[in-house]
């Protein structure tokens, strides 16, 4: 009984670090992918953003973009580019952007003339994608 | 449609924190047993040429634990660089004397009073380096070494940064991005590895001291830009409020969430308005043009009061 205990908290403990180090094996390629494209001439929000999504769940993230300022949104997912659909979306649930409308890029420009609170809604491309890592980054010009 | 759980924001707050851990716990017990003994004993790899997508999570990922004890939205705050870059376009008088000395590292025994310090560094050094302040920009920047050595938060401050950031001390746009990727990749270590709570506890004291430095440089409440500025950051208070309230340190945080809260109410009084406008998108580019339009009133009592809340509660991290 007491080996057979043991033997299942080994087992328990072993799991549960490959559980937490799960999400960042799955997330960290990701991550490093989504980076390269928040370029040199953007300065990162030195925040990072990631979910797990599963099937047709929807993330959101809830920014505010300041006026007069070009942000670089850059949206990843899986092994490449294109697997993640995300749109900007303003309080009022109008849609400003969205990358369904532009062959799912996996980054887009948005430049603000005024000071918005908008949310980022971002769900897997169901073709590419049944399960997985959704990582935000996010840059602006100086 | 589901709503997927972020690693960061807004838990839903549950009277049985401690039941619903232990419940938990015994489920990620349970299933990591089970995926053990399911990944030890292989299987059939499907049929060849059957997949058509990924699956990337190997199991369910409510079972993963750095993303089951919180629920919401994720949410910006926003990037004491941009606070700093404000400041100087506006003319406002750089003054050394605003920034955190380094001789209160010292003072920095706790773990949460060193990730407050961290953030607080973090925007100080943007402000120093936008005022090309080279000397105190690194001595800071070893100030936030050290911090992070000392938190832990992985080797993103390592000795090689401080090289770099030594050797473009005359290139702006380089130590600008040196220190926001540097502090992008502490972020991500924090995250990665479960410590979503000193994260949030930099990224609070990296707001506290924008909006110190923003409301205490001088002219600084005179000029109806940077008043708009801080009135503009109404929703990202309370989007750190709510952050706060989700760490489990509800003990150690109350001080400074009550402080904030207090803040809050004083931000409570700011109106905003907001009009939709058709955006342009320019597909060539990659660029959308987003034309809406807002207005954020704030009076010159109202702006003197949160300057004078920003600044207690700057002290009381300080003290």
């Amino acid at each position: 009984m007491t080996i057979r205990y043991t033997a299942f908290l080994i087992a328990a403990v072993i799991g549960s670090a490959g559980a937490v180090a799960q999400s960042g094996s799955i997330c960290d390629p990701i991550a490093e992918q989504c980076q390269r494209h928040i370029t040199e001439q953007y300065i990162p929000d030195g925040q990072f953003y990631r979910t797990l999504l599963n099937g047709d769940e929807t993330a959101e993230f809830d920014l505010t973009l300041f006026g007069g300022t070009t942000y670089r949104l850059a949206a990843c997912s899986g092994n490449g580019d294109g697997s993640l659909f995300f749109s900007v979306v303003d309080k009022k649930g109008n849609v400003l952007f969205s990358n369904r409308d532009h062959g799912s890029g996996p980054y887009w420009d948005l430049v603000v003339a005024n000071t918005i609170d908008v949310s980022v809604e971002a769900q897997l491309d169901p073709a590419k994608a049944g399960s997985g890592c959704a990582v935000l980054m996010i840059g602006f010009k100086k | 449609m589901g709503r997927a759980r972020p690693d960061t924001f807004v838990a839903e707050r549950s009277p049985n924190r401690l039941d619903m851990s232990l419940s938990f716990s015994l489920k990620t017990v349970g299933g990591s047993a089970i995926c053990l003994l399911l990944c030890s004993c292989g299987g059939p790899s499907g049929e060849e040429g059957a997949v058509t997508k990924t699956d990337t999570l190997a199991a369910d990922p409510t079972t993963d634990p750095s993303v089951m004890k919180v629920g919401g939205k994720l949410f910006s705050l926003p990037s004491p660089v941009q606070t700093a870059l404000l400041i100087r376009k506006l003319g406002l008088e750089y003054k050394q004397d605003l920034v955190v000395p380094n001789s209160m590292l010292d003072a920095m025994t706790t773990r949460n009073s060193k990730a407050l310090a961290m953030g607080m560094y973090g925007a100080d050094l943007a402000y120093l380096t936008m005022y090309k302040d080279g000397k105190r920009a690194v001595s800071t920047l070893q100030a936030i070494e050290r911090l992070g050595r000392e938190l832990n938060v992985g080797n993103a401050f390592d000795q090689p940064l401080m090289e770099r950031f030594k050797n473009n001390l005359n290139n702006e746009d380089s130590l600008l991005l040196l220190g926001s990727a540097a502090y992008q990749a502490a972020d991500r270590y924090l995250k990665s590895n479960e410590r979503a709570d000193i994260s949030a506890l930099v990224l609070a004291g990296g707001f506290v001291e924008s909006l110190f430095l923003s409301t205490s440089s001088p002219g600084a409440l005179k000029d109806q830009n940077l008043a708009n500025r801080i009135g503009e950051q109404k929703t990202t208070l309370g989007n750190l409020i709510g952050l706060l309230r989700d760490q489990a340190d509800q003990e150690g945080l109350s001080a400074l969430t009550t402080q904030l809260v207090e803040l809050n109410e004083l931000f409570s009084g700011i109106a905003r308005t907001y009009e939709y406008a058709e955006p342009v998108t320019e597909a060539s580019t990659k660029t959308t043009y987003i034309n809406s339009t807002s207005t954020v009133s704030i009076t010159g009592d109202q702006l003197k009061a949160i300057a004078t809340k920003v600044s207690a509660i700057r002290n009381s991290i300080l003290a």
